[in-house]
């Protein structure tokens, strides 16, 4: 699925229009995690990027079951949407041809795999800024809905 | 039963949260609700739409665990994660908090506050930020 030009302006990595987001992963039996993630990028218009830094609960739930949505925090006006699908963590000493629905951890990892490189961690806010980096690896979202969560519609499909 | 600190109530109230829910096999869906109202120490009460409700009243049938992150500037500026159990009565969904979580990007992410004494919980927060809650 494609995202349109505003929401890939929205999530690219630098963007003067950037979010902070937040993405929800299940445990196989249901138990839910909400993880904070400031940084983001699209790849190849339909893959959502976030470097793992320190994601514990969110890493063990996306082990156990590949699903995920993201949701906009701040700033939301306008931009209400839920993104879900397929979500994979692929980490350093993944052998480069590790493949998730067309991604390879080698293409991931050579761009993404030093998030600082492509964007200053210093560029959000102290309050979420980390206080030391150590990314263990890159959150691959493979969006195939994204819905509402506006109040009034929550749920209704925009793409 | 864990306790939500002056702050922490203060954040919750102004600006609500994104509620993650999920299906008892782990099928997550996550809606969100831009005000809510804080009950003694854990209760949190949110009031839904008609479209939240059904959006995921299956979910509250099958698992009623829920996890909850301020929503907007309050995602920045009170970075925490609450879970607990939810009862969906009508419109109004509320999530009693057993479990409370920092999720400030990096090595405190995951810690965890409501196993704290609630003193070391403030200083923790003062530590970190000047504010006790939202300006008004």
């Amino acid at each position: 699925m494609k995202l349109t030009d505003e929401m890939k302006n929205v999530l690219k990595v630098g963007s003067d229009s950037s979010v902070v987001t937040y993405i929800t992963t299940s445990s196989c039996d249901g138990s839910c995690n909400v993880h904070l993630q400031p940084y983001t990028d699209v790849y190849k218009d339909e893959f959502i990027f976030a470097p793992d830094l320190f994601a514990q609960k969110t890493k063990i739930n996306i082990n156990e079951n590949r699903l995920a949505v993201l949701t906009i925090a701040h700033p939301s006006e306008g931009k209400t949407w839920a993104f879900r699908g397929p979500c994979n963590l692929i980490q350093w000493g993944h052998p480069p041809k590790f493949n998730f629905h067309g991604v390879t951890a080698g293409d991931v990892l050579e761009k993404w795999g030093d998030w600082g490189s492509l964007e200053s961690f210093d560029s959000v806010d102290d309050d979420i800024k980390p206080k030391a980096i150590g990314q263990r690896g890159v959150f691959v979202l493979k969006v195939e809905e994204v819905y509402s969560y506006k109040a009034d519609e929550s749920g209704s499909k925009i793409l | 039963m864990a306790i939500l600190s002056p702050r922490m109530k203060g954040w919750l109230e102004r600006f609500g949260c994104h509620i993650g829910t999920a299906t008892k096999s782990g099928f997550p869906t996550t809606i969100v609700v831009e005000q809510a109202a804080v009950e003694g120490d854990s209760v949190v009460s949110f009031d839904l739409t008609d479209a939240q409700v059904n959006h995921i009243k299956d979910n509250m049938q099958e698992n009623p665990y829920v996890a909850l992150a301020p929503h907007a500037i309050a995602s920045i500026r009170a970075a925490y994660q609450f879970k607990g159990a939810a009862t969906l009565s009508g419109n109004t969904l509320k999530v009693d908090v057993k479990e409370i979580y920092c999720t400030k990007p990096g090595p405190e992410a995951a810690l965890r506050l409501d196993t704290l004494p609630q003193e070391h919980v403030i200083k923790f927060e003062e530590s970190r930020w000047r504010d006790v809650g939202p300006p008004k």
